[in-house]
């Protein structure tokens, strides 16, 4: 058992270096352990995986995950047996058979891997009932209660079955490296591997038009079109991200490096030559993690903004907790009881009466679609001061708004440039007066189930109701029905009362909504697609952050002779801290932005196909921006301690 | 005039505690003046290597004090000994010691840039040292790109190029073949007449010493015996194979 005897040596000598490796490796089994428990977890069963939707979303999700897992963990061990070449060479300098070295450093990776196992499993228990109760809480507006914590057998039993493959893959890739080493690099060191990036300015402008096409694809206005180029798109952007990073960086370097007066200071000098002597080595992973640094921020971004409009879109669609219209006699008493059962205090209640009107008008035509009207069609329609007191009773944005006589404001869901333009100007032909349309409104809050609305100065509402123009009853003489709506104390949240109410009002009314209901449906789904979100950021920030680290380290411990030799030749502390922030800053920062700027444009195409729908503003891009801003901060400030402990590390080395 | 005073250095290894001290530099003391071209010969592990690094401030004496510029060097703190080297030494090391993420010519002007010096200034003495030691051809290559004496002379005009007190040289031509180790000393007589440098050359070969003016001889850590080139090389020759038997170090 002489390998195993070595095999611990060697981990014990090279202590330092198998500390982050161990890290990665127990972080990697805690993130599938954490995944498969949640799978398993009775609570997440009931509340999500009886949908066959969100269970696909869930799997879809764990795929992902583990082939990020495996390629970080291939990565990351191909890196490490790299750092460990002279000592690798000088085994095989004593005649030990590649064979050997690769049962050694295989028998090293299980010994590693196994405490990685166990800590890594230790930490998923300890942390299972938190990780399904953020889970449950972002999710599930009324999830208050307590979960158990359990321990899961099934899936400690799967992870360790997929780990103990990824470390036999691991250990055969490394196997791959090893043989690869020629006995010559030994007495080479380092020298001849890396050699100068040739970078060129072709492919620095084609990367960037790659790019800047694929940015302008994203940013085009018309939904539809987003998106069906967004394969496209990806395609552009991540072969633009690659090319930049093996062509384009380096010739950005040696333009950099043609500006003698800034170049030949010192510390840009040192720091220029050595990181720009790095860049074909950390080049694809510097790209690979540009992109999933975008990928990540997208993710994150996107659910962040979706979870945070969930209330507010719920009230642009519905407006009200809760409005019903019709059956008014028969269940008001109910509503009235149910509301006391459960203590909860009325904040507003309304009932107004409902009208129409058909005047005549042109046929509207945009894109061969009739969109405005017809002689069957009716508007809703209301007098200025009935709207405003609707608007100001509502939970949304929407503002008061002032009508005057013989003009019209026209309000619809579904209103586009292109109609907008259309409708405006249009003249509304009634009995003995004529109104023009002067301004459009997209809004569905008070409509109550019509398309088309119309708002009136009062004057003239008054003045078509009287002259028969305006409809309160219908063809047969029944009026119609009256609209209630009621704003309550803690409507999102208590599923009692909500129950009992759509109890009472179903079957009875003409229709009926309430917030509680459109809130909930949404934050199932949305609150899923956040966590999901959540979960892949975190996994994505944390092990490309340590992937960095890892590379930076395992540089440290080649550069270290630049650095004494530097201090021979009168380099002084103060110069030396600086040239190595010069030296690992970017490495860092050019992924961080290169992703950010990435993700702000996808964030552009995510606005285009789903925000500007969900929120009613000019410019709900700005709206958007801002929410992705807080992860992106978040994101930056991860990137940033993982920067400052790269430092440390680095500085320690290198003394 | 005299450019370096050392009074009494001893240099032990091991610390105080520890059990197996080690004396690697018992009292010694010389000077060196301006202009000189100076050797410091001995066997394997007398103490070379140590003494060159303590007059280059790279480490620290046990005792004893060295002066340069009327400056007790010992008494300066980490970063003012930064400042000193880079002023006033240019080392030359036996592995070069350059940079290989840099070009030659880069590696070259790192000591200035590392000064802040002018671009026009540094291109200006760039140029004409290159010149002088007859590497402008390949100023654009990397350091594996180029030969062993190619190497070893762009490290010459490294040190060269902040026109240092004194030059110290640690083996420069251990590495090389015959022909670049000649090479190589030939430069380092002409920076000793040209640019009138002060150069301490470490050497265990007899012929690299016999290009220096006078030698000094260390064994076990301590002085023991001066030699003065004269008229005649040949005889200079013969007289340093004489002392270097009785010390133990090989002869080429
Ligand atoms: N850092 C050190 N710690 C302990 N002993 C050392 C150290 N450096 C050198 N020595 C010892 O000091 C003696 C002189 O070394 P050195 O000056 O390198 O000799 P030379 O250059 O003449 O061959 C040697 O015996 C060596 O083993
Ligand atoms: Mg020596």
């Amino acid at each position: 058992m002489k390998l195993t005897t070595l095999a611990i040596r060697n981990i014990k000598r090279n202590f330092q270096k198998y500390i982050m490796h161990f890290f990665s490796l127990s972080f990697s089994v805690f993130t599938a352990y954490s995944f498969l428990a949640l799978m398993q977890n009775e609570y997440v069963i009931t509340a999500f995986t009886y949908s066959t939707r969100y269970r696909a979303m869930l799997k879809g999700f764990g795929i992902i995950i583990m082939v990020f897992v495996i390629f970080f963990l291939i990565s990351s061990n191909k890196s490490f047996i790299r750092a460990r070449k002279k000592e690798i060479s000088t085994y095989a300098l004593f005649g030990m058979t590649n064979r050997n070295i690769g049962k050694l450093l295989f028998l090293e990776t299980m010994i590693v891997g196994f405490a990685a196992l166990i800590i890594g499993i230790g930490l998923g228990i300890f942390f299972s009932k938190l990780v399904a109760m953020i889970l449950l809480d972002i999710s599930l507006a009324s999830f208050t209660g307590d979960i158990a914590f359990t321990i899961d057998p099934k899936a400690i039993y799967l992870t360790i079955i997929i780990f103990i493959s990824i470390f036999g893959v691991m250990g055969l890739s490394g196997l791959q490296v090893i043989n690869k080493f020629q006995l010559v690099d030994l007495f080479k060191a380092d020298k001849v591997s890396e050699g100068k990036s040739g970078g060129s300015k072709i492919s620095l402008i084609i990367s960037l038009m790659l790019i800047g096409t694929g940015y302008y694809l994203a940013s085009l206005d018309d939904p539809l079109t987003v998106v069906g180029v967004s394969i496209p798109v990806l395609i552009l952007v991540i072969l633009g991200t690659y090319l930049f990073f093996w062509g384009g960086l380096p010739e950005v370097l040696s333009f950099i490096k043609r500006n003698k007066s800034s170049y030949y200071r010192g510390i840009n000098l040192i720091s220029t030559s050595a990181f720009s002597h790095r860049m074909r080595s950390i080049g694809s992973t510097m790209a690979t993690i540009a992109i999933l640094s975008a990928v990540a921020t997208t993710a994150i971004a996107t659910g962040f903004t979706l979870y945070k409009n969930i209330e507010k879109n719920t009230y642009d669609i519905i407006g009200y907790d809760m409005y019903f219209y019709g059956g008014q006699e028969k269940i008001l008493d109910d509503i009235y009881r149910a509301f006391e059962k459960h203590h909860t205090k009325i904040i507003e209640e309304y009932t107004t009466q409902r009208y129409i009107t058909s005047p005549q008008m042109e046929k509207i035509v945009v894109d061969d679609s009739r969109y405005i009207y017809d002689e069957t069609d009716y508007f809703r329609v209301y007098s200025q001061s009935v709207y405003n007191k609707l608007v100001s009773l509502s939970k949304s944005d929407l503002k008061p708004v002032h009508i005057n006589s013989n003009e019209a404001m026209y309000v619809s869901p579904y209103i586009f440039e292109e109609l907008d333009e259309a409708v405006v100007g249009q003249l509304l032909t009634f009995s003995d007066q004529t109104i023009k349309i002067t301004s459009t409104l997209r809004s569905g809050i008070v409509s109550f189930g019509a398309l088309r609305t119309l708002v009136l100065n009062d004057n003239d509402f008054e003045r078509l109701l009287q002259s028969g123009d305006i409809l309160g009853v219908n063809k047969n003489g029944i009026p119609y029905d009256k609209v209630t709506i009621f704003n309550y104390e803690n409507p999102l949240k208590s599923r009692a009362l909500d129950n009992e109410l759509t109890r009472i009002l179903s079957g009875n009314v003409g229709s009926y909504r309430t917030a509680y209901n459109h809130y909930n449906e949404s934050l199932e789904t949305f609150g899923l697609i956040c966590f999901i979100g959540f979960f892949m950021s975190m996994v994505f920030i944390l092990m490309t952050a340590s992937l960095l680290y890892f590379k930076q380290v395992m540089a440290a411990e080649e550069e270290r002779h630049h650095y004494r030799m530097l201090r021979k030749i009168g380099m002084d502390s103060q110069v030396e801290k600086r040239v190595i922030v010069k030296r690992l800053l970017p490495v860092f920062l050019i992924p961080l932005l290169i992703g950010i700027t990435h993700s702000i444009f996808a964030m552009k195409a995510a606005d285009t196909i789903v925000f500007s729908n969900m929120i009613p503003l000019e410019n709900s891009y700005i709206i958007v921006l801002a929410f992705s801003a807080v992860m992106y901060s978040a994101y930056a400030l991860v990137y940033g301690i993982f920067y400052f402990i790269t430092k440390g590390q680095y500085s320690r080395i290198v003394k | 005039m005299q450019i370096l005073k050392v009074e009494n250095i001893s240099k032990i290894y091991g610390g105080k505690k520890s059990t197996n001290k080690y004396v690697a530099l018992k009292n010694i003391s010389f000077e060196v003046d301006k202009g000189e071209f100076v050797g410091v010969m001995g066997a394997s592990g007398s103490g070379k290597t140590t003494l060159l690094n303590i007059l280059g401030s790279i480490d620290k004496p046990t005792t004893g004090r060295y002066i340069m510029d009327g400056k007790d060097i010992a008494t300066l703190n980490k970063d003012e000994l930064a400042k000193h080297r880079i002023n006033n030494i240019g080392f030359i090391f036996q592995d070069y010691n350059l940079l290989d993420t840099m070009t030659l010519k880069e590696n070259i002007i790192l000591p200035l840039a590392l000064k802040g010096h002018k671009v026009n200034i540094i291109e200006e003495k760039l140029f004409k040292i290159t010149k002088d030691l007859g590497i402008t051809k390949i100023l654009d290559k990397y350091p594996y790109e180029v030969s062993g004496g190619e190497q070893q002379r762009a490290a010459a005009c490294r040190a060269l190029i902040t026109s240092p007190r004194i030059i110290l040289a640690d083996e420069p031509t251990g590495n090389l073949d015959s022909k670049s180790g000649k090479d190589l000393l030939e430069l380092l007589t002409f920076i000793n007449k040209e640019y009138k440098a002060t150069i301490l050359m470490v050497t265990h070969d007899v012929f690299a010493a016999s290009y220096c003016q006078r030698i000094m001889f260390i064994r076990d850590g301590e002085i023991y015996n001066q030699l003065y080139a004269g008229d005649n090389k040949k005889q200079f020759f013969d007289s340093i194979i004489d002392v270097m038997s009785v010390l133990g170090g090989e002869g080429r």
